[in-house]
């Protein structure tokens, strides 16, 4: 009678898991580079808290470069992760991924006067890696929900800025800093979430909104309002409108 | 639509000046593209709510089918009728079922949704059992593969157009109508296999222990021919030493020890049956049946 276990199965079985072994060690240390070159960006990008906007053609550009090493180490990772199935793996960079997408959006916010919030497409370009993809087409991509979650993580650093720029002696900032809340909180409104992490995240949305509020509210009180909100009209509308929401 | 006042003798109130516009939901510059993320979530969280449903069903659905199969008495190419009918409905749904989620879960969308379908590890687990049932052997995942796309196959294309056999039947309705389309597959990843094997283990424990007290003979043994014949004690300890052998799978270390740990109970308890089999099972007058009355166990048919 034939054997319980086919003999073939057991090494069958065994290699591919050594397999899945030596991809997971391999993108561990990819990520880990991701990680290192996420968490200088980080640190570069804390010290806005403290520096005048007039010190930011100093700041930014450090920034920039170490942008660069982050797509850089982005591109090794969507080259090797491309070759297994996205989902099989994607837990292990998610995080530092949607940091990494957050540095990118809160630099392009600051690096000018506009303040431009960049699209998912435009951040998948500005990566060179694709964004959501078909179902028969299996790479690495960026998802929706690492973009909503880095926009919130963005949405948590700018309302700390809106403080510290008044410190700074740059209330039109923190006015204009209110204005992008403002608009980014009605369009996470949009969505209709599940419970899940992103719908734990987004909630805290409205803490950020009520910060930066608090703040436009005691710049307004003491008549500290820039007229015309240098130059960007809109905020300082917004400014008067705080009062009776 | 209930939007009016009443004045205080309860007459609906008219309007002071026109009707105010709908609230509308504040509209900027980021609000289209909110909206498409928006769409791109729900799109996502409706497959996922779909898959979760047949997922479930088709969970119970397995359960149903190990349930059947543990009254089986003796390992045998042929089940029971009663029993094969009863696994032959369970699976014609669980194809059912199958098929609709089929086209959600096929490229990328396969591990996307790998939480979502715990259904299969259980029906990993039926097939293998039901396998083993009637062959004494453990299926690999290369003869499951065509189960699997079977089954699928079963739900989407229409058993074998019954009615056009029938002789009044105009044969304007050409009986090959869809030209072999492309029939999704519903793959089954290592993990699937290996969980539904490890729960595979519990189950035989289960036959061994059921089967070895109502017949008072230890399941196996193939052909009369043979001249050793093979029990369920040896299976699973091949079966053990194949668990305690493999590396373990990165990722869900956790998950792995906890199964491999039952899966040593398991194969304890049955050993424990091979030696109470042996050391006593000859005092046993020939012809002897446990007392059935005050077990637990379903009777047999």
């Amino acid at each position: 009678m034939p054997p319980m276990i086919d003999p073939s199965l057991f090494d069958q079985i065994k290699s591919k898991i050594e397999e899945d072994t030596t991809v997971r060690k391999e993108l561990e240390q990819i990520v880990d580079e991701l990680h290192q070159h996420v968490s200088f960006t980080q640190g570069l990008l804390s010290r806005i808290h403290s520096t005048p906007r007039s010190k930011y053609p100093t700041l930014l550009p450090q920034v920039e470069s170490s942008i660069k090493s982050q797509v850089a180490t982005v591109s090794k990772l969507s080259a090797f992760a491309s070759q297994y199935p996205y989902y099989k793996y994607n837990q292990k960079w998610t995080r530092p991924l949607q940091d990494s997408l957050s540095t990118v959006l809160l630099y392009t916010w600051l690096s000018s006067p506009t303040h431009p919030l960049l699209t998912p497409s435009s951040l998948s370009t500005f990566y060179s890696v694709p964004l959501n993809l078909p179902p028969n087409h299996d790479a690495f991509h960026i998802t929706t929900e690492e973009y909503l979650l880095a926009l919130v993580s963005i949405i948590d650093d700018l309302s700390r800025l809106a403080m510290n720029s008044v410190t700074l002696g740059d209330t039109s900032l923190a006015v204009e800093i209110s204005t992008f809340i403002k608009d980014l909180h009605a369009g996470f409104q949009v969505l209709n979430l599940k419970n899940d992490i992103l719908r734990k995240r987004v909630d805290s949305i409205k803490y950020a909104v009520k910060k930066v509020e608090d703040v436009v509210y005691d710049l307004s009180l003491r008549g500290l309002i820039p007229p015309a909100a240098a130059g960007t009209g809109e905020a300082g509308e917004a400014a008067g409108e705080k009062k009776e929401e | 639509m209930s939007g009016f006042k009443r004045d205080w003798n309860g007459n609906a109130k008219k309007r002071d000046g026109p009707k105010p516009p709908p609230k509308k939901v504040v509209q900027n510059q980021y609000t289209p593209m909110f909206e498409t993320l928006r769409d791109e979530l729900d799109q996502h969280h409706d497959r996922r709510e779909r898959i979760i449903k047949a997922s479930r069903d088709i969970t119970a659905l397995s359960k149903k089918i190990i349930f059947a199969l543990q009254r089986v008495r003796k390992i045998d190419k042929e089940l029971p009728k009663n029993i094969q009918a009863e696994v032959d409905t369970r699976l014609a749904d669980i194809s059912k079922l199958l098929a609709t989620i089929a086209p959600e879960i096929q490229g990328i969308n396969r591990y996307r949704y790998a939480r979502s379908l715990m259904c299969l590890e259980e029906l990993v687990e039926a097939l293998t059992f039901l396998h083993y049932l009637k062959t004494q052997t453990l299926i690999t995942p290369e003869q499951l593969t065509p189960i699997m796309d079977d089954l699928v196959r079963k739900a989407i294309t229409p058993p074998e157009d019954v009615p056009m056999t029938d002789v009044n039947e105009p044969a304007a309705t050409s009986p090959e109508k869809p030209e072999e389309k492309e029939i999704p597959k519903v793959s089954l990843t290592q993990d699937d296999y290996l969980y539904g094997v490890f729960d595979l283990t519990g189950e035989m424990m289960r036959f061994a222990t059921t089967s070895t007290a109502l017949t008072g003979t230890m399941a196996g043994g193939g052909a009369p021919g043979d001249e050793e014949p093979r029990t369920i004690v040896e299976d699973m300890h091949e079966l053990g030493s194949f668990f305690e052998m493999l590396p373990v799978g990165p990722g869900k270390r956790f998950q792995w020890e906890k199964k491999l740990e039952v899966t040593r109970q398991s194969v304890q308890k049955v050993e424990r049956l091979g030696y109470d089999r042996t050391i006593r099972g000859s005092e046993r007058p020939k012809g002897w049946i446990p007392d059935l009355s005050g077990g637990d166990q379903p009777e047999e048919e």
